[in-house]
C-alpha cells in the first residue's frame, strides 16, 4: 500500500475538478457508448493513462457487475486520487446528465411518436455504431505485432456478434487460453 | 402498496441486480421488466418507451431508465433511490476490486493475466460497435454512414459530436 502511495505522489497532482469535468464531458458526450468518450478524453486529451492500461482496466471491468463505464469511471478517479478521486469522478459522470436526462426524457416522451425524430435517431445510431468499431480498432494498434492477440480479438468479436454467446460464457471459455498462451510466450522469452 | 414502500422494494430489487449484472446492466433488464410488470407498478408500453428515451438521451442511459421507472413508482424520491441502486453497488465493487489489482501490479501473474485478458476486451468492443450498427441498420444508406463514421474517426481529429451531428442530420432529411 505505502509503495502505491508513493507513485501517487510523485505523479503531478490531478484536482478533483478536473476529475469531475472530464467524466461530466464523457458523460453528456456519451450518445450511443460512453467508451468513445472515455478513451478520447481520458487516453487522448488528458493523458491519465496510455491505450494499454486504458484497455486492461476495461478489462477488469468486464469481469465486475454493473454499468462498465461507471467502472472505468471509479477506477481511473480511484487511481489518480484514491476514494475521493473515485467520488469526483462517479459524481461528475452522474450528477448533471442524470437531472438533464430526466428532464429531457420527460420532453421526448411528449414527442416519441413524430416520424422525423425516428429518423434522426437511426441516423445517430449507425453513425454512433461507427464511432464504437473505431475506438476497438484504435485500442487494437497497441496489439498490432501480437498474433495472438489479434487472433484472440477476433475470437472474441465473432463469439459476441455471429455465434451470439453470452458474455460471461465468451470470457470464461477464452479468457484462460490467452492467459495461459501469454504466459507460454513469457517463458519462451526469458 | 403505497409510493413509498413501493420505492423500497424497487430500489432493493434493483440494488441485488446490479449487484450480479456481469456484462453490464441490459442483460437483467427481462428480470426488472417481469419484476416491475407483475407488480403492476408499469405497464408494458411504459417500459419500451423508458427504454428509448434513456438510448437517445447523453448520460449514464441504464441509471436514467431505472429512475424513469422509479419516478413512475414513487415520483422524485423513487427516482434517486432507483438511480442509487443501480450504480451504488457495482461502484463499491469496482472500487474494492481496482484496490486490490492495483496491489498485485507488478506481479508477474497478474502482468501474464493483463496481456491475455486485453484483446479478448478489445474483441468485445467492436462486437458492440457491430451489434449497433445492426440494429441501427435499415439499408445500404446507414452501413454507409457507419463504415464512414469508423473511417472519419480514425484518420482525423475531428471531433466525433461533429461525425453524430452528420449522421442525426442525414436521418432527419430522410436520407437513410
Amino acid at each position: 500500500m505505502a509503495q502505491a502511495v508513493e507513485t501517487r505522489v510523485a505523479d503531478e497532482r490531478v484536482t478533483l475538478a478536473a476529475l469531475f469535468v472530464a467524466f461530466l464531458k464523457i458523460s453528456l458526450c456519451g450518445f450511443g457508448g460512453g467508451l468513445v468518450w472515455a478513451r478520447r478524453i481520458v487516453v487522448e486529451r488528458q493523458r491519465w493513462v496510455d491505450d494499454q492500461e486504458f484497455a486492461e482496466t476495461l478489462t477488469l471491468c468486464q469481469f465486475m457487475p454493473g454499468p462498465n463505464i461507471v467502472g472505468i469511471t471509479t477506477c481511473i478517479g480511484s487511481k489518480l486520487r484514491g476514494a475521493i478521486g473515485a467520488t469526483a469522478a462517479v459524481a461528475g459522470f452522474i450528477l448533471i446528465p442524470w437531472a438533464v436526462g430526466l428532464s429531457l426524457g420527460g420532453l421526448y416522451l411528449h414527442f416519441a411518436h413524430l416520424a422525423i425524430l425516428q429518423n434522426i435517431l437511426g441516423g445517430l445510431s449507425a453513425a454512433a455504431a461507427g464511432l464504437m468499431i473505431a475506438t476497438g480498432i484504435r485500442l487494437l494498434k497497441s496489439h498490432r505485432s501480437h498474433r495472438m492477440a489479434l487472433l484472440f480479438a477476433a475470437l472474441a468479436f465473432t463469439g459476441m456478434s455471429f455465434v451470439k454467446l453470452p458474455l460471461l460464457i465468451v470470457l470464461l471459455g477464452l479468457a484462460p487460453v490467452s492467459i495461459a498462451i501469454t504466459g507460454v510466450a513469457n517463458a519462451r522469452a526469458s | 402498496m403505497n409510493g413509498r414502500s413501493a420505492s423500497i422494494a424497487l430500489a432493493a430489487h434493483l440494488a441485488l441486480l446490479s449487484s450480479i449484472s456481469f456484462g453490464g446492466f441490459p442483460t437483467v433488464l427481462p428480470d426488472v421488466h417481469n419484476f416491475v410488470t407483475a407488480n403492476g407498478w408499469v405497464t408494458d408500453r411504459e417500459f419500451s418507451d423508458f427504454f428509448a428515451i434513456s438510448q437517445v438521451v447523453p448520460g449514464p442511459n441504464m441509471i436514467l431508465m431505472m429512475s424513469f421507472v422509479g419516478l413512475e413508482v414513487g415520483g422524485m424520491p423513487g427516482a434517486i433511490l432507483s438511480a442509487l441502486a443501480t450504480f451504488g453497488p457495482p461502484c463499491l465493487m469496482y472500487y474494492t476490486a481496482y484496490r486490490l489489482w492495483d496491489r498485485f501490479r507488478d506481479r508477474p501473474w497478474q502482468q501474464m493475466v493483463r496481456r491475455g485478458l486485453a484483446p479478448l476486451t478489445i474483441g468485445l468492443v467492436i462486437a458492440g460497435g457491430y451489434v449497433m450498427a445492426r440494429a441501427a441498420d435499415i439499408g445500404w444508406q446507414s452501413a454507409l454512414v457507419t463504415a464512414a463514421a469508423v473511417g472519419v474517426m480514425l484518420g482525423t481529429r475531428l471531433n466525433p459530436l461533429w461525425i453524430l451531428a452528420a449522421g442525426g442530420v442525414m436521418g432527419g432529411l430522410g436520407l437513410l
